[in-house]
């Protein structure tokens, strides 16, 4: 009965099926490019990330992204310090996440950029939301190029904005990310 | 037995939605050092263990009014000369900063550095922050009228004064940041002229205790404390404990702290030996800084590949 549950156990985790290369190869990144544009009144600014960790696995139609939001800079520390600990709060809520699937077709085989859009659920502040994007995927001797960007309230996801004297945060943040995804052939 | 097997089995399902192609989230940099201990460089008027990043410029502007028991007359003492201070110190390293000052009161230019040892780490490996601070400065007052000096005068060493505090802080949680200030200050030479508590003496010892309590996501209280520690100087009598409160609010680019303190100093030397009022007699002032933060390195928000700050 025990060894049953356990080979049961392994077969469901995936480590048998990943053991005789059953899986399927997906396009891994971990230096994906993600940043943010915060167009107020008083302030432009930008926060930048090469450490988006990202997969697309085309076989399985699964799309999953992920950043340590420790890692975005916007140019000065102090802000940066601020970003992570009373609107991000980072300590919490390390990460911003996306999993979905493409919901466009995309020809593997064929050559320049083709249009793609994406659906599934976003999560950032310890809210999740689903949401629909829009990018162009192609592919590249190493993998796959993915652009892509989409619009971020911050009100949607209960990040905090200052209300006293300073407008200098906008509510609607222009989030783009860029990653060139290569093979997994392991 | 069979709770478990169900158990069991339920568990690996839910290995499965892993194991189907999500990605294990893992940190970039496993143990980061505890960020905001203070909200800005200062706490009311001391400085704090918080650093400036490298190329990265503070400037500040301080006031404190006079005394508030002076009634509605004055506006509860902002009729009253204020007392003003501005700085601008530069981050050279992660680690050292240095800068200049000028005070109105004794008209007074200074020069200060801090040098962060320590940074309490968020594993707690690192369990406190450690930083030194060193300030030379002179006082810039026409000091001519005062005779009986000699041939030489009053010269530019009598005009100097340095303070020098080793700062050891923790952040204990999210809201309560506390941090303890041995600090020594020597006038060269002290007198009626000089805005300190007592004119005989020169050199003073002090314990200066900063705390902040964090009330909302961008607004703390703040407390600073100076109390007069017996035996370290040669007359503590004249010599009364400072006390300040405030409160700090961060607006996304600013740092305000608005307090109530009972000394009219806005920096270490004469904080320490200057006079002060009795809080629990009115007799302290309204006073506010404002601190701005600006990066003198541009160019990283054009998504040039970014160190992350370890």
């Amino acid at each position: 009965m025990r060894s049953i549950i356990i080979i049961l156990t392994l077969f469901l985790t995936g480590i048998l099926p990943g053991l005789s290369g059953v899986m399927a190869q997906p396009y891994l990144t971990e230096s994906g490019y993600a940043e943010f544009e915060s167009r107020a009144p008083l302030l432009t600014f930008k926060g930048t990330s090469d450490h988006l960790n990202g997969l697309i696995d085309l076989e399985k139609n699964m799309i999953d992204f992920y950043l340590d939001l420790n890692t975005i800079d916007t140019g000065i520390r102090l802000r940066n310090r601020h970003m992570r600990d009373s609107y991000l709060e980072t300590g919490k809520y390390p990460y911003a996440e996306f999993t979905g699937r493409l919901t466009t077709l995309f020809d593997p085989d064929r050559s320049g950029l083709q249009d793609v859009i994406a659906e599934g659920t976003f999560q950032i502040h310890g809210v999740e939301r689903d949401i629909r994007v829009e990018g162009t995927l192609e592919v590249t001797d190493a993998g796959l190029l993915l652009n892509a960007g989409w619009s971020v309230k911050l009100a949607d996801y209960n990040i905090d904005r200052p209300r006293v004297v300073f407008y200098e945060l906008a509510d609607e943040q222009r989030v783009t990310i860029r990653a060139e995804l290569v093979l997994n052939d392991q | 037995m069979k709770t478990r097997t169900a158990g069991l089995l339920i568990l690996s399902f839910l290995f499965v939605d892993a194991a189907m192609g999500q990605l294990e989230r893992r940190p970039v940099v496993t143990d980061r050092p505890v960020e905001l201990t203070f909200m800005a460089p200062r706490n009311i008027n001391l400085y704090t263990v918080e650093n400036l990043s490298k190329h990265e410029l503070h400037y500040s502007i301080m006031h404190t009014f006079g005394e508030v028991n002076t009634g509605i007359s004055t506006l509860y003492g902002l009729d009253g000369g204020a007392n003003i201070r501005f700085s601008f110190e530069y981050g050279f390293t992660d680690r050292f900063s240095a800068g200049f000052g000028r005070s109105s009161m004794d008209k007074y230019v200074d020069i200060t550095s801090r040098l962060h040892i320590l940074r309490q780490k968020q594993s707690g490996k690192v369990p406190l922050s450690v930083s030194l601070v060193g300030s030379a400065g002179v006082n810039t007052s026409e000091l001519g009228y005062i005779t009986g000096l000699g041939k030489e005068g009053y010269r530019f060493y009598d005009r100097l004064s340095f303070a020098a505090s080793l700062l050891i802080a923790r952040k204990f949680n999210d809201r309560l940041s506390l941090q303890l200030a041995p600090t020594v200050v020597n006038f060269n030479r002290v007198g009626q002229e000089i805005s300190v508590a007592d004119p005989s003496v020169n050199t003073y010892v002090a314990l200066g205790v900063s705390g902040r309590y964090k009330v909302a996501s961008r607004t703390a209280v703040s407390l600073q404390y100076i109390p007069v520690i017996p035996g370290l100087v040669t007359d503590p009598e004249n010599l009364s404990y400072n006390l300040a409160v405030g409160i700090d609010i961060e607006t996304g680019g600013h740092v305000f702290q608005m307090f109530f303190t009972t000394s009219r100093a806005l920096n270490d030397q004469y904080l320490i030996a200057g006079p002060n009022g009795d809080f629990f007699d009115s007799e302290f002032r309204f006073g506010f800084n404002v601190n701005r933060l600006f990066s003198l390195r541009r160019g990283r928000d054009q998504g040039v590949k970014v160190e992350v700050e370890k």
